[in-house]
Order: structure tokens, then C-alpha cells, then sequence
């Protein structure tokens, strides 16, 4: 996979340590050179030391070295030392007769130094030409390179570890500063990995770097589409649910009519009792998805958030819960303490007649449910529906909220309120807590709403 | 009781007119709003029941036009959309009520009641069953023998009367029995209730408890609209 921080490092490190190791070489040499020369230069002493003790007699050149003077010459701790005096055509005069072919520089009395071979090993060489007379001589010193390459080495280790350490010392601010560099997308795709699958929200682009900006804004732009489309999406659910109202309405009300007047004839009361139900059925889901699609996110709007006490709401709808509580003989009751939360009345009257008439739905004949709110005491209200009836199993609990999942099919339900329920309560930012089951009896939905702020 | 019905859903306009009829009302329909405002200018109906949606000139400005020409004939609105911005507009034009689609007889005959109740003069009598109320000398009677109720007793009776079959909380009823330098408490709420209940216990009127809020008042016998 193509990766910023990758390409970014590759295209920072490979220059940086190609950078580097030329520097390293450059030092090298910097390094080695005076010290090869200040070598050359002490071996090229002894040659100078030796021309004053040539001598021309009788047309022979001699070499007046004494024992002493030569154990001067050759003594180093380190390398073993060589010398040599020879005519210009090679005729040996003094010093080590097995010492390679001297080249000295053309000029007279210039040292030059090069590498050879000696007895088998490499050696380092000072010749020098000089006029005894006017006879010219070649001279020759030679050490091997024992202390040398100890320096070299030395040299060479030294910037190798330098140069480690600096690459490495500059890869980690690199690494860094690339990371640093990528916070903001990283940020941006914890934004984006953390939301809700349905939250359709803008991007916050103010503090974002100048380079981000075009992304969040097409990021924007998308979410845009996605959100008008979505809203689209709800909008025609509505419009086809509001469309089904009218037929319903019609199919109903000639049902009802048409009830009363087939009482006697069994066969078609539960005929037309069957029908009134699967139309109540109708009619019911037909309001369930239009709750549904007014509590989708995309189509919710926080501007219209009013303050409301949650037992006014309770209380707006009692009417229709006490006369279906009243139909199963459910002991329906209330506990309606202050408790004021900034919300949208409509969908939360949708969800409270969601809650109870769930609980009042899944509840057996005789079963007690009670609806409560109050103030916590951090000023976050607090509505909970209580019912009696058989409880929810652990493994529904998470299910019961998602869509068209139901628990029982013995009871006539949509499949929805629950759905609806969690969906208006996350436009609230509300929290709901459902307990059940563990061994003991009933159900207890309860909506946390966030403290108001006054 | 005559009332003008606009719908441009045949069927539904049939199954309305069908339980009005069936509950003693006389129905005329109409399927647009052009026919409907051209009519309200020349007849004389009890109630408007009105369709929002309607081909030509909608409910609203069908409204918009009776309430113009001052005409303060009752309207219950029919509708299909809940939304907040339909309900507003249609009570802010005019309306009186409005009933959201599909609804029940039972809803319709009552909210049509309730409409022509409040646009025609009060009658003092009011009989439940085989208890009777006359508002204007306060005594209460079960098959015309009369009860004994104490002046908070009778307003609690004739506010559950009048509330009939709704339920109502002990806070209304205290809002509806205070006269002005008086303090009830909910306590005594509680008292004056369990005292009328003992006193129409005769009747077959029953005052049920919903628990933690407040009562309903009940005919024996349900579903008897």
C-alpha cells in the first residue's frame, strides 16, 4: 500500500544518508591526507638526515654511517624501517640492498612518497633525489604501514560511528517531524473512524493546515450529497407513508361502519374483526416509519430544540395509554417528578409513546407499568418506563433496538419503536439503559438526558 | 346536526359521511375547495369538516376565506401530515381543531361534538347515564334523587362530568375548582374523590385512579358514544 510517511522518509533518508556518506568521505580524506603527509614528512627526515653523511671520495661515493647511527634510523616501535643510498643508475652505496626500484621526483632535492612492496608486504616510500658533488644519488626510506593503518583505522571507525549516530539522530527527528506533520490527517481520520454510521455532520476545517483544507472541504462537499440524499431518502418514506393515510383512513372508518352491522353473523364478525385488526396493524406501522423517518439524524435539526418538562410530554399523550393499558387490564401508573431537558417535543412525544406502548404491548394481562421522571441530582433528567412483564433476555437486549427485530412474534409490533426510540434519544445525545433478565421479573427502559445548561 | 364534509378521497369521504349518519348527522360532501368555499357563501351547516389536501384551493385557504368573510362556523381539519408546521398553520388560520389521518369514529364524532358544544349556547342540564346535573342550581341527581355534595365535592363532579371518559390529573382538577384566594392541596384532591365516589356509587358512573397522576370518569357500560 502507497504511504505518505513512507514516500516522505524514503525521499528524506535515502538523500540525507547518500549526503552523509559522501561527507564521510570527504572527512575521511580530509582526515588522512596531513596525517599520511606528516608520516611521509617524518620518514622523509630521515632521508634528509642521511644526505650530510654521503661523501664523494676519489670519485667514489661513500656512505659514513656509523652502527649507532644506523639503529637511529631504523628503531620504531611500530613498523619495521628501511633505507637505501644508490647511484643514479642503481648501483647500491648503503642500506637495505633488496629495497624496490626507486622514482623519485625529476626535480633535485624533492622528497616523493608512494606505496610499494617489500619483502612481501606493502610499505610506504620516501625518495629523493640530491647531487653529492655533481654525481646525483638516489635515496630511499620505506616504512610498512603498521602505525598508519592503526590511524587509519582509527579514522575510519571514528567517522563510521559518528556518522551512525548522526544518520540515526537524524532519522528520529525525521520521523518525527513526518509524524508530526501527519497528526492532522491522522485526527481527521480518528473524526471520521469515531462517527456514528448515520452522523452526516460537517468536518471542522478551521484549524485544519492550508493542505488539509481541500480534502475536508471535498470531504464536506460529500458528506453534503450524502446527507441531502439520505434526507431525500427519509423525505419519500414520509411523503409514501402520508400518502397511506388517507386509504387507511377510509378502509377504517367503513370498517367501523360496517362492524356493528355484522355482529350477529359470526363468520363475518371475525371476518371483519381480523380485518379491522390487520388495518389497525397497518396503521400503526404506517406511523411507526413515519416516526422513524423524522427521527433520522440527517432530518434532525438542534435549532429546533425548545425547553420542556419531560411530565408535561408524559402527560400530553396519557390519554391513548390509559385507554390501551385499560383494554389489556394493565395497571398503568405515574410518578411524574420536574424534570426539564431541552428537546424537540415532536419526536419526544414519539419516543415516550414508543417506550410505553412497548411496555404495555409486551406486557401480560394484569402486569403493572409505571412511568417515571425526575432530576438527578447533576441536573441531568431522567424518564424511565417500568413494566412487569416477562423481561428481556441478555442476548436480546442489544438487538431489541435494531430495526424489524423482535422478540416475541406472538405480539402484533412493528419491529420499530425500539429503533425509533434509541434514534430520537441519540438526537436528545441521551443515553438509554436498558435492564432485564439476571433472574428477576420486568423490564426498565430509562432515557438519561444531558444537564441543561441555563 | 348538519355538516359540510370536504374530501377528495372518495372512499374515506363515504366511510365519514357513513358513521356521521349513523351517529344522527346529516352530511353533505363536497370533493374540492372551490365547491366547498362556494357553498359555505350560501348554506348554513353546523360544522366544516376539511380536508388540507384538496385539488384547486386547499383546506387552509378555504379556512383562510370563511374566517375573511366572518364566519365563525366551526372547522375541524382533517389531515394526513403531522408535521408542526401543518397543525400551527391550520389553527393560525382559523381552525378550531384537527384530527391527523386515520382516525377512529369514535375520535371524530367526539372532537364534532366537542366543536358544535363550544359554538352553541350551554344547556344547564347535563345527563350521564342515570345521574343529571343542573349547573345552574349545583345539585347533582341519581335517578332524581338528589346528592348531597359539599360546594368543592360539586365542582369536582361537574369538572369530571364535563371531562368525561378523559383522564384528567389532580392538578387540573385543582386548577378547575380554585376560585381565586383559595389553596387546594393534592391531598384534598384525593378526599373530595373518594367521597363523590362513595356518593355516585348508585350510578353507573365509576371514578378510576390512575395511579401517581389522576382519574378518569367512566360510564359502566363502554364504547357508548
Amino acid at each position: 500500500m502507497h504511504s505518505i510517511r513512507v514516500t516522505l522518509l524514503k525521499w528524506l533518508i535515502t538523500p540525507l544518508v547518500l549526503i552523509n556518506l559522501i561527507g564521510a568521505g570527504l572527512t575521511y580524506g580530509l582526515a588522512w591526507i596531513p596525517a599520511q603527509t606528516a608520516f611521509d614528512q617524518s620518514l622523509a627526515d630521515g632521508v634528509w638526515a642521511l644526505i650530510p653523511r654521503i661523501k664523494e671520495q676519489n670519485g667514489q661515493l661513500q656512505v659514513d654511517l656509523p652502527s649507532e647511527a644506523e639503529q637511529v634510523l631504523r628503531v620504531d616501535h611500530f613498523d619495521s624501517m628501511f633505507f637505501v643510498v644508490r647511484t643514479a643508475d642503481g648501483k647500491p652505496i648503503a642500506g637495505d640492498h633488496d629495497f624496490p626500484l626507486l622514482q623519485p621526483s625529476a626535480d633535485i632535492d624533492e622528497p616523493l612518497a608512494y606505496d610499494g612492496y617489500m619483502r612481501g608486504d606493502p610499505i610506504r616510500i620516501t625518495a629523493i633525489r640530491t647531487l653529492i658533488g655533481n654525481k646525483q644519488v638516489f635515496i630511499g626510506a620505506a616504512e610498512t604501514l603498521r602505525k598508519r593503518e592503526h590511524i587509519r583505522n582509527l579514522i575510519l571507525s571514528s567517522l563510521i560511528m559518528l556518522e551512525i549516530l548522526l544518520t540515526l539522530i537524524l532519522i528520529g527527528i525525521m520521523w518525527i517531524a513526518v509524524t508530526r506533520g501527519l497528526l492532522p490527517l491522522k485526527k481527521m481520520q480518528s473524526d471520521l473512524g469515531q462517527r456514528e454510521h448515520n452522523d452526516l455532520s460537517l468536518l471542522e476545517s478551521r484549524h485544519q493546515p492550508l493542505e488539509l483544507q481541500p480534502v475536508s472541504a471535498a470531504i464536506n462537499e460529500l458528506l453534503d450529497k450524502v446527507r441531502e440524499s439520505a434526507a431525500g431518502q427519509q423525505n419519500f418514506l414520509a411523503d409514501v407513508a402520508h400518502q397511506l393515510r388517507t386509504p387507511l383512513a377510509g378502509i377504517k372508518l367503513q370498517l367501523e361502519w360496517l362492524q356493528p352491522k355484522l355482529q350477529e353473523d359470526t363468520e363475518m364478525a371475525h371476518s371483519t374483526r381480523l380485518m379491522m385488526s390487520s388495518t389497525q396493524k397497518m396503521i400503526r406501522q404506517t406511523n411507526q416509519l413515519l416516526a422513524l423517518a423524522r427521527a433520522e439524524p440527517s432530518r434532525f435539526e438542534k435549532t429546533q430544540l425548545i425547553r420542556l418538562e419531560l411530565g408535561k410530554l408524559v402527560e400530553s399523550s396519557i390519554q391513548h395509554f390509559v385507554t390501551e393499558s385499560d383494554k389489556k387490564g394493565i395497571d398503568l401508573g405515574f410518578d411524574l417528578r420536574a424534570a426539564l431537558i431541552m428537546g424537540d417535543p415532536y419526536l419526544l412525544s414519539d419516543m415516550i409513546d414508543n417506550l410505553i406502548d412497548n411496555a404495555i404491548r409486551y406486557s401480560h394481562v394484569g402486569a403493572t407499568v409505571t412511568v417515571r421522571c425526575h432530576t438527578e441530582p447533576d441536573g441531568s433528567a431522567v424518564l424511565t418506563v417500568e413494566d412487569s412483564g416477562p423481561g428481556i433476555a441478555l442476548s436480546d437486549q442489544e438487538l431489541v433496538f435494531s430495526r424489524f427485530y423482535r422478540v416475541s412474534n406472538k405480539v402484533n409490533g412493528s419491529g420499530l419503536g425500539l429503533s425509533i426510540v434509541r434514534d430520537i434519544a441519540n438526537d436528545h445525545g441521551a443515553r438509554i439503559k436498558l435492564t432485564s433478565g439476571g433472574g428477576r421479573q420486568g423490564t426498565i427502559f430509562s432515557v438519561h438526558f444531558p444537564p441543561t445548561s441555563t | 346536526m348538519h355538516v359540510l364534509l370536504v374530501e377528495d378521497d372518495l372512499i374515506l369521504a363515504d366511510g365519514i359521511s357513513r358513521v356521521l349518519r349513523m351517529h344522527g348527522m346529516a352530511v353533505d360532501i363536497v370533493a374540492t375547495g372551490d365547491t366547498a368555499d362556494m357553498l359555505l357563501q350560501h348554506s348554513d351547516v353546523a360544522v366544516l369538516v376539511l380536508d388540507i389536501g384538496l385539488p384547486g384551493i386547499d383546506g387552509f385557504e378555504v379556512v383562510r376565506r370563511l374566517r375573511a368573510r366572518g364566519n365563525a362556523l366551526p372547522v375541524l381539519l382533517l389531515t394526513a401530515r403531522d408535521a408542526i408546521s401543518d397543525r400551527v398553520r391550520g389553527l393560525e388560520m382559523g381552525a378550531d381543531d384537527y384530527l391527523v389521518k386515520p382516525f377512529s369514529t369514535l375520535e371524530l364524532i367526539a372532537r364534532i361534538r366537542a366543536l358544535v358544544r363550544r359554538s352553541s349556547p350551554q344547556s344547564h342540564e347535563l345527563q350521564i347515564g342515570n345521574l343529571s346535573l343542573d349547573q345552574f342550581s349545583k345539585r347533582a341527581y341519581i335517578d332524581g334523587k338528589p346528592l348531597e355534595l359539599s360546594v368543592r365535592e360539586w365542582a369536582v363532579l361537574e369538572y369530571l362530568i364535563q371531562q368525561i371518559g378523559r383522564v384528567v390529573s389532580k392538578q387540573q382538577i385543582i386548577e378547575a375548582i380554585l376560585t381565586w384566594n383559595e389553596e387546594v392541596s393534592l391531598n384534598a384532591v384525593e378526599v373530595y374523590v373518594s367521597r363523590i365516589r362513595l356518593k355516585i356509587a348508585t350510578s353507573n358512573l365509576s371514578i378510576r385512579t390512575i395511579r401517581g397522576f389522576g382519574y378518569v370518569l367512566e360510564k359502566a357500560e363502554q364504547h357508548d358514544a
